[in-house]
């Protein structure tokens, strides 16, 4: 990212990207995420405790939630400043608040102001530029929430197919399932450089001690706080590193 | 041997609960979560309309064509990749509210893993799936707050940051994030978390080195498919060999 470089020149669609307008064509579809965050949330607390969940768990599930949306939403923030200096501050909110995130909201974009050959961060780019960079992000982002919206309810079948219907071998399925996916996140991550290879590394370690500590004397709050503390220590060896050694690859 | 007093545990209590969640629950949330998801996809145009009704602005059909091509080409695949490999951990209700909500693999699922964790359920069970739920709308409440402030407000406090602080808040957080969720699946699954890291590793080798070239598009695809299905396909058959066991849920 190009944080070093100086302030970019105010565009000419800027005044329209960071317009009332705009902000306000984004609230009807960010209410319709909290709406149904509200929604499923009531209902899960409710049927939640109709199936022998303590008040205790439920308040533990959303504290942790909480807690640990806050370090990733702060990076989340960090990222969108990339957005918000080339689409306006309103797109960059509602894109980030729905469906997309920072590593296919930038890339959409760009692809819709290089139909005029352009490239995000020029100063000239035309308002129909940025126009068709608005309906690249919204189309493109419109595949998962169909799939989601249509596809759901036939999922289980394609996972019992996998897991053949044995109960037991649900938990080891989904399990195997975050493995597998966490592991090809992180290769990535290890791909990009030495200091994101040691924030892997440290906050998988301290995630393993904390966790260790907490069962070995039950104590509760060190389990919310586990993923939180992971992070902030593997964010400052990754700037240790970055700062030392640099990246051998 | 524990693995018979974790049967009839589960038989004992999940009996009715598996009631509730499969007649109650899931019918709920399959029935409002297409209605919103919808309901998304139609007002997240609200911008190119505004954009159009009130600037007058709209580009040539041809840009939007060609714009959207490119993107569907580039991440049409992950349009039902990603939906299909994060359910068995997002569940029914985290596919609507993921997938609507976005920042999946940084944000949503570590909530929900985090969450299942200190609420002591397992993943894939019905309870662990309201857990999770529950995980994902504080995360949603959380992210959709700081984010709102923040470009409102924030963007010129952050501006202000040292350059390092503010790249190593882009670059190094996540990894981290990553990291932890990994060990904590892993700590359970050790051997299957080798697997997955082996194949995730030579799955990433062999796309750097061009292998997989031959196929068409970026086949970053393969990757992940490989990674999560091949995962999956092992862990299943060390089951059935018995080299591996759920841990106890104590």
């Amino acid at each position: 990212m190009e944080w070093c470089e100086p302030p970019i020149a105010v565009l000419a669609y800027m005044d329209i990207a960071n317009s009332r307008w705009l902000w306000l064509s984004t609230l009807p579809v960010v209410s319709v995420v909290l709406f149904q965050a509200a929604i499923f949330l009531r209902r899960a607390w409710a049927d939640g405790k109709e199936m022998g969940l303590s008040d205790e768990q439920l308040k533990t599930g959303f504290k942790t939630g909480v807690i640990s949306a806050i370090g990733p939403a702060v990076a989340v923030l960090v990222g969108m400043l990339a957005l918000i200096a080339t689409v306006g501050g309103p797109v960059a909110w509602m894109r980030l608040t729905v469906i997309g995130s920072v590593a296919f909201e930038l890339p959409a974009a760009e692809l819709g102001v290089s139909q005029f050959g352009y490239s995000l961060g020029d100063g000239d780019i035309s308002e129909t530029a940025y126009a068709t960079a608005v309906w690249s992000m919204t189309l493109g982002g419109t595949g998962w929430l169909l799939v989601s919206a249509l596809g759901t309810p036939h999922m289980e079948k394609a996972r019992q197919k996998l897991g053949n219907g044995k109960e037991k071998l649900i938990p080891i399925i989904s399990s195997a399932a975050m493995l597998g996916a966490f592991a090809y996140f992180l290769t990535g991550e290890v791909a990009a450089g030495t200091p994101e290879t040691g924030s892997v590394a440290v906050g998988g370690l301290v995630m393993l001690v904390l966790l260790r500590i907490a069962d070995k004397r039950d104590i509760q709050w060190l389990r919310e706080w586990a993923l939180g503390t992971a992070m902030i220590v593997g964010l400052l060896v990754g700037v240790v590193l970055q700062v030392t050694v640099g990246s051998w690859w | 041997m524990s693995e018979s007093e974790i049967d009839t545990n589960v038989a004992d209590g999940s009996d009715s609960s598996k009631d509730v969640y499969e007649n109650d629950f899931v019918p709920y949330i399959n029935k409002w979560g297409r209605r919103t998801n919808l309901l998304a996809v139609a007002l997240s145009f609200g911008p190119a309309v505004a954009l159009l009704t009130v600037f007058g602005i709209l580009p040539p059909t041809q840009a939007v064509i060609g714009a959207f091509i490119s993107v569907a080409a580039t991440y049409g695949i992950f349009w039902l990749v990603e939906p299909l490999s994060y359910y068995p951990v997002l569940g029914i209700p985290g596919t609507y509210m993921a997938f609507l909500s976005g920042n999946i693999s940084n944000l949503r699922l570590p909530c929900a893993a985090a969450a299942q964790e200190s609420a002591d359920v397992q993943t894939g069970t019905p309870q662990g799936s309201i857990i999770s739920t529950i995980a994902i709308a504080a995360s949603i409440a959380v992210n959709t707050t700081l984010l709102g402030v923040g470009a409102f407000a924030l963007v010129s406090a952050f501006q202000a940051l040292p350059a390092l602080w503010q790249n190593a808040l882009d670059s190094y957080l996540v990894p981290a994030v990553f990291g932890a969720i990994f060990a904590q699946f892993g700590r359970d699954y050790p051997k299957v978390a080798g697997v997955g890291f082996t194949l995730a590793l030579a799955m990433t080798t062999l796309l750097e080195l061009g292998f997989l070239n031959f196929l068409p598009g970026y086949p970053l695809y393969v990757v992940i498919i490989v990674s999560v299905f091949g995962t999956i396909l092992i862990a299943r058959w060390m089951w059935e060999n018995g080299m591996i066991h759920p841990p106890d849920d104590s």
